[in-house]
């Protein structure tokens, strides 16, 4: 059993490149027992790289690896797991045939002579669930779960692991406000127990109020390392891009015109009931509320991907088809979707496919894609977005997390929208392209395009929004001007469904 | 809270044993023979066979993998040991079941290495070894049949005996692999290994499952159930030619599929296999007993496949729906 302070993992000069690309140049990493370590750094800089290579899944190519006083044996999952080192990845992979509660203990199921013991497990996994604040049920199945519900499920998986050290790789990114808040109590219950947390994360935030350590990388290598009160916000900004940032939410005001979206007592029973608003020209409307209060499911059925029972959707003041995304492209509406890699990506094709999809029309010579304006859009976005790759043929899974959520940004906003609507746009996405993105959004705003946005990250929205519509389990609480908006009674509503305090 | 996971589950299977009874009820109507014992006993021996490669094959296919090599295998099998037997007088029956279970793990390792140790695709691979071992009878055997008399009466005596007067000793034996393959798969790790290996193999990757031993070992299960399978053959049909078996492989797959094991794998169990087993054969003899021309049987089985497929999907479809739904209603 370490004792706290002890140190507990050791990198020195890691190194590691994929073919050509470099993605790591010489790392150091230091974590002591009973501390939580926030790992930060841009977009690509390699922070899920060093994770992996602790969990097995990579073998470094130069360096050394001290875990636990002895030399890290690297190069299998399971040989980290037996180490004592539990992983949340940042893209959740569960096992969607099986149980939440046999995801939760896969190859470590509870035995009871022989035969596996599935009440326990279920029991088990139904305590972790409640540890976590979220009401699942263990015996379902893992099919048909939210992005961020997904996430908790891989949380009570590493928990359940009992390690000595628990990576976690943005596992934040899809949670709204209270399941952030009952992770972190989580977290300090671990570091209570003497376990170490590596904990990353591109809200700042976040990573201020838990961390007790802080190191920044920047293009593979390790630029700072410092304990939180030796440093603070501006200068671990600085370190992870460069640069200064000012301005985070460049929102400027713009002429709201005429009505674009009208949605109307749109009702699925299962997901949301009675759901009237609109957006107009040039106005920014997010829907904010908790994880699963039903607004990636209002979005999906504007779109036409999911359904509706009754209520009706009006797009310039013409019904639109239900269930046809084909007719909502037509009618010019992108949807950036929650879930990048399921519904948002062709993983295995590349940047530049990925980004020109669904401007095709656009970018053809007489019949066939004209593989020069692909090329200048690529390039153009790649500027726009700082998204990195090593080429732009690249297969989008080999792009970093955040890489992977700009490009889908990239394809949306390529196609020139009249309404687009962005869910949890800037998952994953680091602070210095953050501010691009919310430049990007308010740019589009500006020509006069409608924008309807969904986001869990309070900030965005309150920086954001010219309206925001609070939704909880399934119901409009309130609406509030930008003015009114704060995060007190944002929060509250979402919460308690109570408005305006 | 009910458990749409185990309804679902539960619902396949039942609702697969409820076409069943129709299927007998209403052939048994028009043709009351089909109901009696010897109906009964006609339709469980002539289910056996497939019924046991089903088995055999469900771990392979829960797996995401296919094992295309087992009716060569059953033909290799067969025509072994009826060599064996032409050449050693003395043989009786257990040493039948010795030689053809060698020869299915023979071909069961072959496949396993190729599919699980380089990972090829097993499609490809056991489309391979359905050629090669196919080809293998045909050179071993020379075009020498075996019948009868080359047969030990020991082992054709035990394919007649029945249990409890409508149990055919091969159903027995069906019956006992699966509830030994029902509860592995359900209850032990190495079974719920198979169900998250086919369910998302990157992801069984990354928990340290042991994907190679785990496929290598159903490929080496599959081939042995295939070579004793070959045994089974000699005791129903006493007789056996180099092309015994051939390409009824298709006939497994079809009733595995129909018995709720998706070809995307993570999902079947071995009671579901033989009742979808049961069902095909079961269709197939109320058509024979209400005279229809044998020449329709390989189209109605098609017919079955597509429809068991389409009602797969229908089903996934809803339960995914309804999981969504679930989600949401928790919450309120
Ligand atoms: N399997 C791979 N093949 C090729 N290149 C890879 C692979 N995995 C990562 N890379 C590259 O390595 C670099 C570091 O990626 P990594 O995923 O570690 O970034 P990250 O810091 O986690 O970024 P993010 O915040 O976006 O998640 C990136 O440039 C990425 O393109
Ligand atoms: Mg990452």
């Amino acid at each position: 059993m370490a004792n706290k302070g002890d140190l507990l993992l050791e990198m020195k000069d890691v190194k590691k490149r994929f073919g050509g690309a470099i993605a790591l140049r010489g790392t150091n990493l230091s974590v002591r027992a009973g501390e939580i370590h926030a790992l930060l750094g841009e977009n690509g800089a390699g922070k899920s790289t060093m994770l992996k290579i602790l969990a097995g899944v990579h073998e470094h190519d130069a360096g050394t690896i001290t875990f636990g006083g002895a030399p890290f044996i690297s190069g299998s999952p399971q040989a980290s797991i037996d180490q004592g080192i539990a992983v949340i990845y940042q893209e959740p992979s569960l096992f969607l045939d099986l149980s939440l509660a046999e995801n939760v203990f896969v190859g470590r199921q509870p035995k009871k002579g022989l035969a596996i013991d599935w009440k326990e497990a279920e029991a088990q996994a139904r305590k972790l669930f409640n540890e976590l604040g979220v009401e699942l049920d263990p015996k379902r199945q893992a099919r048909g779960l939210s992005i961020a519900d997904q996430q908790v499920v891989e949380i009570a998986k590493a928990l359940s692991m009992n390690a000595s050290i628990i990576l976690m790789d943005e596992p934040t990114a899809a949670l709204s406000a209270s399941e952030v808040e009952r992770l972190m109590t989580v977290m300090r219950n671990l570091r209570a127990a003497n376990k170490a947390v590596i904990f990353v994360s591109h809200r700042l935030d976040e990573v201020f109020a838990i961390s007790d350590f802080i190191t920044v990388m920047r293009d593979g290598a390790t630029v700072s390392e410092k304990a939180i009160s030796n440093t603070d916000l501006q200068t671990v900004i600085k370190e992870m891009v460069g640069r200064e940032l000012t301005e985070l939410f460049p929102k400027t005001d713009h002429p709201i015109g005429d009505v674009v979206l009208e949605v109307n007592d749109l009702t699925n029973p299962a997901y949301f009931r009675n759901v009237s608003f609109t957006v107009r020209k040039g106005e920014i409307v997010a829907l904010a509320g908790l994880v699963g209060s039903g607004r990636s499911e209002i979005a999906r059925s504007i779109f036409g991907v999911d359904s509706y029972e009754t209520g009706s959707v009006k797009i310039n003041n013409k019904p639109l088809k239900k269930n046809s995304p084909i007719t909502a492209i037509a009618e010019k509406i992108a949807l950036v979707p929650e879930d990048r890699r399921q519904q948002g990506l062709f993983m295995v094709a590349g940047v530049n496919r990925n980004i020109s999809m669904e401007s095709f029309d656009r970018l053809k010579g007489r019949i066939f894609l004209n593989f020069k304006k692909e090329r200048a859009l690529t390039n153009q976005w790649r500027e726009n977005l700082s998204i990195k790759y090593a080429d732009q043929s690249d297969p989008v899974d080999r792009l970093s997390g955040g890489n992977q959520q700009k490009t889908v940004l990239a394809k949306w906003l390529a196609t020139d929208p009249d309404l687009l609507i962005v869910d949890e746009p800037t998952r994953g996405i680091d602070v210095g392209t953050k501010a691009e993105v919310h430049k990007l959004i308010d740019k589009a705003a500006g020509e006069g395009k409608a924008i309807l946005m969904i986001s869990s990250e309070l900030p965005e929205v309150l920086g954001m929004a010219d309206r925001i519509i609070v939704m909880r389990e399934g119901r409009q609480v309130t609406e509030l001007s930008r003015k009114e908006a704060t995060q007190e009674n944002v929060i509250a509503a979402a919460t308690t469904g109570k408005k305006g305090i | 809270m009910a458990s749409i996971l185990k309804k679902r589950t539960f619902g396949r299977e039942a609702s697969l044993g409820i076409i069943l009874i129709f299927c007998i009820a209403s052939t048994g109507f028009i043709n009351p023979r089909f109901v009696t014992g010897d109906g009964t006993r006609d339709l469980l021996s002539a289910t056996a066979i497939v019924a046991l490669l089903a088995i055999g094959m469900a771990p392979v296919m829960i797996m995401r993998h296919i094992d295309l090599s087992i009716a060569s295998t059953v033909g290799f099998s067969a025509w072994l040991v009826a060599d064996f037997c032409a050449k050693n007088p003395s043989f009786t029956w257990w040493q039948c079941f010795v030689i053809g279970g060698a020869v299915g793990i023979a071909v069961g390792v072959i496949n396993g290495l190729l599919v699980a140790g380089l990972r090829l695709p097993s499609l490809v691979v056991t489309l391979g070894t359905l050629y090669i071992v196919r080809g293998g009878v045909y050179v071993v055997s020379n075009s020498v049949d075996y019948n009868a008399q080359e047969m030990p009466p020991s082992l054709l005596s035990l394919g007649q005996k029945t249990f409890a007067g409508l149990l055919p000793f091969p159903f027995l034996m069906v019956i006992i692999l699966m509830v030994i393959v029902g509860w592995y798969m359900k209850y032990t790790k190495p079974g719920r290994d198979c169900y998250a290996i086919g369910s998302n193999p990157p992801a069984a990757d990354l928990v340290g499952l042991k994907v190679f031993r785990r496929t290598f070992l159903a490929y080496i299960f599959c081939g042995f159930i295939a070579g004793v399978a070959g045994v089974f053959y000699l005791m129903r049909f006493a007789q056996v030619d180099s092309t015994a078996f051939y390409g009824q492989e298709l006939a497994v797959v079809a009733a595995a599929v129909i018995g709720g094991i998706g070809l995307l794998g993570g999902a079947g169990t071995a009671v579901g296999v033989v009742i979808g087993a049961l069902l095909v054969q079961t269709i197939q003899g109320a058509l024979a007993a209400l005279g229809v021309d044998a020449f329709w049987k390989a189209a109605i089985n098609g017919f079955l496949l597509i429809v068991a497929i389409y009602a797969d999907r229908v089903l996934a479809r809803r339960t995914e729906k309804a999981l969504l739904a679930q989600r949401i209603k928790e919450r309120v």
